[in-house]
């Protein structure tokens, strides 16, 4: 019991006395669940935690992380850091990570850009090397238009890309819009001419100005202006429709199947021990849990509903990087 | 086709009067003074400190502004920004290693004039300029962000490829009278700026399988090796053989005359700073090239400029901390970032459970103003601080060669490592020093590399996007009226000065 006391996490500021019960009980369960498991194991965390991203600061990924921080430092009881290790789409950062001893102290930052890399062979994991941490956010794309552009549905913009091709918007190539793109362009059978920006801003910066057609933007992109009346959603890339958007129909529905979504999630690579994960877990979901974090998901307009613990993040993992694999085969970029 | 200039659906609201009641909010609040105080002189010293950017900091210091109310949080990682900007020039000036890259174009003339007993008035300068270029911007966001932000939606590709063309069109002149030199230093650095991927085709180019290349070269680690790994390597063989001749004059700021005679230059990089600062995808580094061009080709001696003239500290450092101000236009009206710095500061909002953008205006009207009046005092103290610390830091000058230039050697290898932890980056750094001495020993300077390092990346890219929008037709340039403008001015400040001599011959026979 004394033993099980010492992993109590930092409990800093006024916390009240009944939340330090719930806290020291659901530990003292916590522990008595590890104890066997952790038996001849070190103590964890026994030293800081890096989250490792692979975008610049201010982008999605970055501010989810950071945003993730001070709640687990409360829950982990040590010191937590983002390290951006930017380019490439996710493999310098994953080179990084697999240089990393797989102790649980290394935390990689997953989306789709990583998952489409290890799809095409590039970088020095394979999906197997991934264990499913904890799941952050699921940010749907949405195809949109500017709404004085005469495109009133998706059936105008297929019948514009038979004209002549779509200028479609897109951030590097072989990112989740840029395969969005062309897979929507392959089963609707229309033409792209892809114009890639550097990032999601300048989409919608030229969206607006006219220099583009279309673009699959994240729903947090595209949200206010959505909600301004001066873009219009044409359809979301997924198979049900979104809370935020409850009269915009899905592909599916339209019968195109493309489904797409920025789901960010948390990794560590194969070989780390059993009980680290699942403190690491416990941890990043109660970060998520914390004021601080679901005001950022309501701030950004994203679901709560996107945290999720490893299990169903294990399964979707799965399932993204056989839609990443797929994607690439019918794009013609790999050989199955 | 749809119209290629931005068509303004509705008109964005009028302000009204600023809020000036909003402002009591800010500065009756203790916590929220201290906190400004704090982040300017946090600012100061990050920007000052080759390696650590203003937006590093502002991204490490979000989780723990999570702690305070939106308001002090917000305008202290506003203070931070405005004066990490600022910061970057009193290393530019001092030991010629620009604190950001913002601050290159500080240094072409900002070390010379140290180099010349006249630290202190650069750094005087330097403060004064930044302080009316910031004060401007923010007056500017004050006053008109909500109508200004929608400049950012007429400016696609083509206009960012005539902008950077612009930026160019002064490479063969930007340094010296070398021209063909400076031309080919200018095609150097377009050709470090093509390490990377392609952002157009995915192709990866020079990186010779070092996946921290895929990204591109880092500017910083550029910038140090060029200038202050040069100037170590050259310092290193006068020593012992030239004994320092900077005096006490050095500590001297700069008189009521040299104001006057820069301010031209400060109001005309106050006005292209704000502008390049609302464009999205361009910020204070870019701003800061443009204002140097624009002092050098409005100079009076321009033949002065990269020997130690005064306008050439002025206007980069207007300009570089106007775009600040600037790019929070887009950033709060749009919710779309105008720099890094300020994606971070986005970031912070979004965190706060805000949501940056038009709406903004109308439900947070004591937030924005916060963050204005924040950013205004902000400025107003980085004007004591400044004018204070050029006192203090131009006796770094005094310091004899033998001891400062080791001590600047081990701030580079810091600076270059610290950046991203990764000594690819200091051995960019080394190569970048070994370079930018082979290149000073034969004549050519350093200016014209980074400025095509600067540009390269812009002027690509700008062109591959606007050849995919035009159907890969020139003509279509030939539609965009702001482009065309550029163009115009590129081509006047390339043929201006040859055809009016011609002109005068002519009239003179």
């Amino acid at each position: 019991m004394f033993e099980a006391t010492g992993r109590e996490p930092m409990v800093r500021g006024r916390v009240s006395a009944l939340k330090r019960l719930v806290e020291t009980l659901g530990l003292l369960t916590c522990a008595a669940v590890l104890v066997g498991a952790v038996h001849a194991q070190e103590r964890f965390p026994s030293g800081p935690i890096d989250i490792v991203t692979h975008a610049s600061p201010g982008g999605g990924t970055d501010t989810t992380a950071r945003t993730l921080l001070i709640g687990a430092r409360e829950a982990l009881g040590t010191d937590i850091a983002v390290i951006p290790r930017t380019g490439g789409g996710g493999i310098v950062a994953m080179s990084y990570v697999a240089n990393r001893p797989r102790d649980g102290h290394t935390v990689l930052a997953i989306t789709p850009t990583h998952l489409f890399a290890i799809a095409r062979g590039q970088g020095p994991l394979t999906i197997d090397d991934l264990v499913p941490v904890a799941r952050a956010t699921d940010d749907p794309l949405v195809i949109t238009v500017r709404s004085d552009s005469g495109i009133d549905d998706i059936e105008d913009l297929i019948a514009l890309g038979r004209e002549r091709p779509i200028k479609w918007g897109s951030t590097q190539v072989g990112s989740i819009d840029h395969v969005a793109g062309a897979v929507f362009a392959q089963v609707a059978g229309t033409e792209l001419a892809v114009v890639p920006f550097a990032g999601g801003g300048e989409i919608v910066t030229n969206l607006m100005g006219g220099s583009i057609d279309a673009a699959a933007l994240n729903l947090t992109e595209a949200l206010q202006q959505i909600e301004r009346g001066e873009f219009s959603a044409l359809a979301v890339m997924a198979g049900e429709r979104i809370e935020a958007l409850p009269d915009t129909p899905t592909t599916v529905e339209l019968g195109y199947d493309a489904t797409f979504s920025t789901v960010r999630g948390y990794v560590v690579l194969r070989g780390t021990d059993e009980a680290s994960i699942e403190i690491l877990e416990q941890g990043l979901l109660a970060a998520m849990d914390h004021p601080s974090y679901l005001a950022y998901l309501d701030g950004a307009g994203l679901s709560r509903s996107a945290v999720a613990g490893r299990e169903a993040w294990g399964e979707q993992l799965e399932q993204l990087y056989g839609d990443a694999r797929q994607a690439m085969i019918d794009l013609g970029i790999i050989q199955p | 086709m749809p119209p290629p200039v931005a068509r303004r659906r509705r008109p964005a609201e009028p302000m009204g009067l600023p809020g000036l009641e909003f402002a009591a909010a800010v500065f009756t609040d203790p916590t929220v003074i201290g906190l400004i105080i704090v982040g300017t002189l946090v600012g100061v010293v990050v920007g000052a400190l080759p390696g650590l950017s203003s937006s590093m900091a502002v991204a490490l210091l979000l989780p723990f502004s999570l702690y305070l109310d939106p308001i002090p949080s917000i305008a202290f990682l506003a203070a931070l920004y405005c004066a990490g900007t600022f910061g970057g020039s009193i290393t530019a000036i001092l030991i010629n290693a620009p604190g950001a890259p913002p601050a290159a174009a500080t240094a072409f003339d900002g070390y010379p004039m140290a180099q010349k007993g006249e630290a202190g008035r650069a750094l005087g300068t330097a403060t004064i300029a930044s302080v009316t270029g910031g004060t401007i911007s923010v007056l500017v966001l004050l006053f008109a962000a909500p109508l200004l932000a929608r400049v950012a939606y007429s400016f696609g590709p083509p206009e960012y490829f005539a902008l950077a063309v612009l930026g160019l069109s002064m490479l063969a002149t930007i340094s010296g009278e070398a021209r063909l030199k400076n031309l080919i230093g200018g095609c150097l650095g377009l050709l470090i700026a093509t390490i990377g991927i392609d952002l157009t085709t995915g192709v990866d180019r020079f990186t010779f399988g070092v996946p921290e290349l895929l990204d591109g070269i880092h500017f910083i680690p550029v910038l140090i090796g060029l200038f202050a790994v040069t100037e170590l390597l050259t310092q290193a063989q006068h020593l012992g053989r030239k004994t320092s001749v900077v005096t006490l004059a050095a500590l001297k700021l700069p008189s009521l005359a040299d104001i006057r005679g820069v301010f031209a230059t400060i109001l005309r990089s106050s006005g292209i700073g704000t502008f390049i600062g609302i464009l999205p995808a361009e910020g204070s580094t870019v701003a800061a090239m443009i204002g140097y061009n624009e002092a050098k080709r409005w100079s009076k001696r321009p033949e002065d400029f990269g020997k130690g003239a005064i306008d050439g500290v002025a206007g980069p450092e207007a300009a570089n901390n106007a775009a600040t101000g600037g790019a929070m236009v887009p950033t709060l009206a749009l919710g779309i970032p105008g720099s890094a710095t300020a994606a971070v500061i986005l970031g912070g909002l979004q965190v706060q459970g805000l949501r940056p953008g038009p709406f903004l205006f109308e439900e947070q009207p004591a937030l924005l103003y916060g963050i204005f009046f924040a950013m205004l005092f902000a400025n107003a103290l980085f004007l004591v601080i400044g004018l204070i610390g050029a006192k203090v830091f131009s006796r770094l000058s005094l310091v004899p060669p033998a001891l400062l230039w080791p001590s600047v050697l081990v701030l580079c290898f810091v600076g270059a490592y610290g950046l991203e932890q990764s000594m690819v980056d200091v051995w960019v750094m080394v190569a970048a020093g070994i370079l930018g001495l082979a290149l000073k020993r034969y004549g050519f300077a350093a200016a014209p590399i980074v400025m095509g390092l600067v540009l390269g990346g812009l002027v690509e890219t700008s062109l591959a996007q606007s050849m995919i929008i035009f159907d890969q037709q020139w003509s279509g340039f030939l539609g965009r009226p702001i482009a065309l403008v550029f163009f115009v001015l590129a081509i006047g400040g390339i043929a201006g000065a040859p055809a009016l001599r011609a002109l005068r011959a002519m009239r003179g026979r």
